[in-house]
């Protein structure tokens, strides 16, 4: 069990990988998107991430969550990844950071 | 389980075939074009006019139609395919009867292998609708999924009439002229069909792909039902009554619903989070709005039907041509870029993401040969759209030559998508 110094840690190199898992729609990382809820480690081996999609139906969804957990795996290879996909709240043009608004030319 | 859309997607076997076979007639059609030549500045009932019109609405638009919607039912409607088996049964079926079709038009052949080819269509097509109405039965019920599904139910209607009015060729039971019956055959593919199919997968793609978000959604119920009210009240009309004083208040109808969908892209445009627009979309946003050409077009046929016979015949032309190419050809155009890069890359990718760098869906094509192709595309469209006012046999061999040029390129981007070899490179750590 790692300590919540470690948690922390390993929490933000995930965050840190999931930059590199884009959209491949919108061509923008699913973090600066807004896409990711929560990210929560156990301490074990489980990370557990909420996640949702730009629209309901979007047709390339289950790539994306194979991304997450893949991207993740490179670096973890031991990890459960447990994606949750979610709509409440619905994602809006809002989430997106101030970072992804320039990249997107907002 | 995520229960995601694309869970739900056919294989490749269902959805390319079509996408080969509908590229291929956008092909042929232009070579069609260019052999008939001046004879397109004629009368519009004529064995080649006909054989262009069915390879253009049934080889190339329901073709590309016929495959991408089976990979967007499980987007539109939430659910997947009823039978990949009735797909292929269907493709197969539906091939013959447009090669069938346009050799009997094109050979003029209307009391013989038309009989075949039209009976073909029409089970083919009944295949095509009882698998999209048997997907959508267990479905999500939204204005969208109302639209594709009356779509379907036009288009069977349509193959219908047609079916009728080629064995009239042989049996003659009409009380009518051809031509009147041809009217409808038309306005019930070419409004009940497309409009409709138009309307309820562009409401779903264009908010997606512009990223627009808190659409106001009355715009496509008012729409529906001033649509399929309209459409419904002018077939009636027409094929019970002749034709009464009523029909203009009909189209005007239909107009109205065509306006409502048109505010309702407007909103998706302005509240637009993509700024810029690529190929694919450009062609589908000029396409939208041009769909106000025809509207005219047709206001003014309504209001000049005793005119001068000539100029009449030349709007009638002008107004099937603009239906066609105006509207329904940049569509298949643009929204190609728009899912067949998607489908591929989802299927050689899928199980390759984050493992590896992968190209982007966009990346599958030449956007540059896009962009070349969008430009001569309007190029030939403004110079046949002079040519059938002008009755110039000069123009129309220049804009036909366009065309064919257009085509060879859009195949050579459909063919570079299709053939994309795997290309991955390792991730640095």
């Amino acid at each position: 069990m790692s300590s919540a110094e470690e948690i922390k840690d390993i929490e933000a190199q995930i965050e840190q990988i999931l930059f590199n898992v884009m959209d491949p729609e919108i061509n923008l990382n699913i973090v600066d998107l807004g896409l990711i809820y929560s990210l929560v480690f156990d301490g074990t081996e489980t990370v557990e991430i909420k996640m949702t999609f730009s629209t309901p139906a979007c047709p390339l969804g289950d790539a994306i969550v194979m991304s997450v957990k893949q991207s993740i795996n490179n670096v973890f290879p031991d990890y459960q990844i447990d994606v949750q996909i979610v709509f409440d709240p619905p994602w809006t043009t809002e989430m997106i950071s101030e970072n992804g608004k320039l990249m997107l030319g907002m | 389980m995520n229960n995601l859309h694309t869970d739900n997607a056919p294989s490749l076997a269902v959805v390319i075939p079509p996408f080969i076979f509908g590229s291929l007639s956008f092909f042929m059609l232009t070579i069609l074009i260019m052999l008939t030549g001046s004879d397109l500045l004629g009368v519009y009932f004529s064995g080649k006019l006909l054989a262009i019109t069915h390879l253009a609405v049934l080889g190339w638009a329901t073709m590309i139609v016929l495959g991408a919607l089976y990979q967007l039912v499980p987007v539109v409607f939430g659910t997947g395919l009823y039978s990949e088996k009735l797909a292929h049964v269907t493709f197969g079926s539906f091939s013959l009867s447009i090669i069938l079709l346009v050799y009997s038009f094109w050979n003029s052949a209307f009391s013989t292998t038309l009989l075949w080819a039209a009976s073909l269509m029409f089970i083919s097509l009944s295949f095509f609708s009882i698998n999209i109405l048997m997907s959508t039965r267990t479905g999500t019920q939204n204005i969208q999924s109302k639209y594709v599904t009356t779509a379907i139910i036009w288009l069977l209607l349509t193959a219908l009439l047609g079916l009728l009015i080629a064995f009239n060729f042989k049996f003659h039971y009409f009380s009518q002229l051809h031509l009147h019956y041809l009217k409808v055959h038309a306005h019930l593919g070419l409004v009940g069909w497309f409009l409709s199919l138009i309307i309820g997968v562009s409401s779903t793609l264009i908010p997606m792909f512009l990223i627009s978000h808190q659409l106001e959604q009355k715009n496509l119920h008012y729409s529906f039902y001033l649509i399929n009210g309209g459409l419904s009240l002018l077939t009636l009309d027409w094929l019970f009554l002749k034709g009464t004083f009523l029909i203009p208040l009909y189209w005007a109808v239909i107009t109205l619903g065509i306006l409502f969908y048109l505010n309702f892209v407007r909103e998706a445009f302005v509240k637009r989070l993509r700024k810029g627009l690529d190929t694919g979309m450009k062609y589908t946003v000029l396409a939208v709005v041009s769909m106000l050409l025809p509207v005219v077009i047709s206001i003014f046929l309504l209001l000049k039907y005793e005119g001068d016979n000539g100029f009449h015949m030349r709007a009638v032309t002008l107004y099937g041509f603009s239906i066609i190419f105006v509207l329904i050809t940049p569509l298949i155009l643009g929204q190609t870029y728009k899912t067949l890069p998607f489908i591929i890359w989802l299927h050689k990718y899928k199980e390759l993401v984050g493992k590896y760098k992968t190209p982007m869906p966009k990346d599958l094509y030449s956007e540059v040969l896009g962009k070349v192709q969008f430009v001569i595309y309007y190029g030939a469209i403004l110079i046949f759209m002079a040519a059938l006012l002008l009755q110039n046999a000069l123009l129309i061999k220049t804009g036909s030559y366009l065309l064919l040029l257009v085509a060879i390129l859009y195949n050579i981007n459909v063919f570079k998508i299709i053939f994309h070899k795997i290309q991955t490179e390792s991730i640095s750590a």
